[in-house]
């Protein structure tokens, strides 16, 4: 199950514009990358804008609330890790294609990059991807293959197999110690089949 | 030197080699167990209890590595990041077939074998299954019946603790088992639908398994944590490590000696007896040779076969025991992955708790009392019930908070049946030595022969119009059935090549798992089986292998060996 969905994730190319040119957020970013960096956890693919770019996007996807979000439990990292080792050259292409194009998007609509756009000018973009995404669904066409499907799937399971997703918004436990089949829901706990 | 000589010689460490070595000790033997893989430390090795974010790929695995050194074995659903160092490396263990017609073999080469990351499905053959060949004409006649068999079952369950439900069927024999593990909400909606729809003649219930639900024989009961097959620290499930091994070297006969590659058996042709076997030391490639009075294989089905494939001698040209050309021939492996799956509505307030490390199964029902007009012989399903949680979040429509609140969130419950279904032993599917192939200790590797037949590819059909027959009885929505394409080899009930039977013109084995040539060579896993039921195999090889080593002991006792 684990290796198909990430074989589906990361699967077939998607044809994208060239990636963006780097901006003064991309700068920005570069330098928060560079004292990651200097903490010993390097991009080893992405580049600061593109860093900052998926971090900014999971964080949407999976927010910080009442528990930390996507960012604090270093889903970009994760992605880079899956990008730089596990995904073929096709695969990595067509992933950081991706990424150009929502920068594309975001200039296209709003002139500037998706960074550098507005709460509300980066919820559009988001929404316009997953409706993508959706319509691909409905229609029985690969949406595993959309680039936004990807980023996705690599947020929900980076973030609930990393140690702040699954025990601080999962409840994840290592020893159950007991099996109930008919249990009380409980709410933010995780499914135990999941891990 | 002298050669090292022992009372006896078991080659192979795993499932049947620690039954071997066990009764083999407990009746007086001074026994050595050659593992041709390294040894295992629990503490160190077994890894059921590490989470996700400690693992590199959190579980996904190093799919470059596992291209480049477990191109076969990844396609077991075990081989994962954190079991797959109990899988081989496909480099070093090659073997070859026709890309057409692919086998898959899975294989673990460490003390414990495939023990370590084997199913625990444990279930007995019936005479339905024992009189299989001889009532179709198939193959040949088992020259055992369920009466030779059935207090060797009860002496291994007994032993190991099966947990399982008694059903008084016919066709599935009741064994001695420990309280049953629970069903969940969703199975037992589905039991009771199948029990009202088909009046007994199909049945669901939890499946029989080699996982302690109470504390037994100094083990602790299972405490759910899930993952099996990547070890157990508490022994809570059967492996020859925890259970059999340490029952062996309880006696103080047990000499276990990892690294050693088996390469063959020895025949010494003016006493007419196996003298020893040829081993390759793993890590310093020095050849070896050890004696002893009588010789287990238990190295797996086509590991055993191959060693006796690569054991010639004027007298045995084309390999020792084989005077009947049999050796090699009626491969079989279960037909797996016909079924259906679909949603069972309601309980949305109810979950699990705990990961159940087992599933349901529903016995065969089809040629049992009636015969099938389209197919011989049958299957039985396995499966269950569980609802996704934040599994399926990614393929949720939207983003933000609503999103993150499903990952605490089960989905539906979701039911599937896949079927195991028997395959018939035919002679075209074979093993050889492959004269141009070897591994990395040189010795000769094993060409593959096998394909599936009509018969196999009817089961599997069946199995997906019988599967959506059940859920459709209890009330699943989105009933979807399904027939898998699976390679031969990949169900890891691989069987056969050195059959048992009554005649020594068309079998390799008698009745007690001896070689009709050899009388001191017996070879009691998976390769000595005259066909194949549709029940998970082990347990059988296991009884087998305990009534074989009582019977090679006595013999000795008489002098006849």
């Amino acid at each position: 199950m684990n290796r198909r969905e990430l074989l589906g994730v990361l699967a077939a190319a998607v044809a994208g514009p060239a990636p963006g040119w780097l901006s003064a957020d991309g700068l920005f970013a570069r330098g928060r990358t560079a004292h990651r960096r200097a903490r010993g956890r390097a991009f080893q693919v992405f580049d600061p804008h593109q860093a900052e770019t998926v971090a900014a996007m999971a964080e949407m996807i999976i927010p910080e609330t009442d528990t930390p979000g996507a960012r604090a439990a270093q889903v970009p990292e994760f992605m880079d890790l899956l990008v730089a080792e596990s995904a073929s050259d096709e695969e990595r292409a067509s992933f950081l294609r991706g990424l150009g194009d929502v920068d594309t998007r975001s200039r296209d609509a709003f002139g500037v990059e998706f960074v550098a756009a507005t709460e509300a000018q980066r919820v559009a973009i988001l929404a316009g991807l997953d409706a993508e995404v959706q319509a691909l669904r409905q229609a029985g066409e690969k949406a595993e293959e959309h680039f936004f499907q990807r980023l996705k799937w690599l947020t929900v399971y980076g973030y609930c197999t990393s140690e702040i997703g699954a025990t601080a918004g999962l409840r994840y436990e290592t020893l159950p110690g007991s099996y109930d089949g008919c249990a009380e829901v409980r709410a933010s706990r995780a499914a135990p089949g999941d891990f | 030197m002298a050669v090292p000589t022992f009372d006896a010689i078991v080659v192979g460490s795993g499932i049947t080699g620690g039954w071997a070595a066990k009764e083999l000790c407990e009746r007086g033997l001074r026994t050595l167990v050659l593992e041709a893989g390294r040894p295992i430390d629990p503490a160190r090795d077994y890894v059921e209890h590490v989470p996700p974010w400690e693992m590199k790929f959190r579980g996904l695995g190093d799919r470059k590595a596992l291209e480049r050194d477990q191109f076969i074995q990844r396609h077991c659903y075990a081989c994962n990041e954190y079991s797959g160092k109990f899988f081989v490396n496909d480099r070093d263990n090659p073997y070859t077939f026709d890309p057409a017609k692919p086998f898959h073999w899975i294989r673990g080469r460490q003390v414990g074998g495939r023990s370590i990351m084997w199913g625990r499905q444990v279930y007995r053959w019936s005479d339905l299954d024992f009189e299989a060949n001889a009532r179709d004409g198939l193959g040949v006649d088992w020259p055992i019946r369920y009466a030779d068999i059935a207090p060797w079952y009860d002496l291994v369950e007994q032993f190991i603790g099966i947990s399982g439900e008694a059903l008084g069927l016919p066709q599935l024999p009741d064994g001695k088992f420990l309280p049953p593990m629970a069903l969940n909400c969703a199975e037992t909606v589905v039991k009771e639908a199948i029990a009202k729809r088909f009046g007994g003649e199909r049945v669901l219930t939890i499946g029989r398994c080699a996982v302690l639900s109470v504390a037994h024989g100094g083990r602790a009961a299972c405490h759910y944590c899930g993952p099996c097959e990547r070890g157990c620290i508490t022994h809570s499930y059967f492996n020859s490590i925890g259970v059999t091994l340490p029952a062996a070297r309880a006696t103080g006969r047990l000499t276990l000696r990892p690294y050693s590659v088996v390469h063959s058996v020895m025949y010494d042709e003016k006493r007419d007896r196996a003298a020893g076997v040829r081993v390759v030391d793993a890590q310093t490639r020095e050849p070896l040779e050890f004696r002893a009075r009588v010789i287990f294989l238990c190295a797996s089905t086509l590991e055993s076969t191959r060693i006796l494939l690569n054991s010639k001698s004027p007298r045995f040209p084309n390999g020792l025991a084989n005077s009947s050309g049999e050796l090699g021939r009626n491969l079989m492996d279960h037909v797996m992955g016909g079924g259906a799956g679909g949603i069972i509505p309601g309980m949305e307030d109810r979950t699990v708790h705990g990961r159940r490390p087992n599933g349901v199964y529903v016995p065969r029902f089809r040629n049992v009392t009636a015969p099938h007009s389209d197919f011989l012989r049958g299957y039985g399903f396995q499966g269950g019930a569980s609802q996704a949680g934040w599994r399926r979040v990614d393929s949720l429509p939207g983003f933000g908070r609503a999103l993150k609140e499903a990952l605490g969130t089960p989905g539906p419950w979701r039911f599937g049946f896949y079927g195991f279904g028997e395959c018939l032993p035919r002679p075209t599917n074979f093993v050889e030595l492959d004269p141009n192939t070897v591994d990395a200790w040189g010795i000769p590797a094993l060409r593959i022969h096998c394909e599936w037949s009509d018969n196999e590819r009817k089961l599997l059909h069946d199995m997906s119009v019988t599967a959506a027959e059940m859920l459709e009885a209890a009330g699943a929505r989105e009933v979807e059935p399904f027939v898998e394409q699976n390679p031969p080899g990949l169900t890891i009930h691989e069987m056969g090549t050195a059959r048992m039977g009554r005649d020594p013109k068309t079998s390799v084995l008698n009745a007690h798992n001896q070689t009709h040539d050899v009388k001191n060579l017996f070879v009691t896993d998976g390769a000595c089986m005259a066909s194949s039921a549709c029940q998970n195999p082990s347990i059988t090889y296991m009884a087998l292998t305990a009534r074989a080593a009582a019977y090679a002991v006595d013999a000795m006792r008489r002098r006849e060996l």
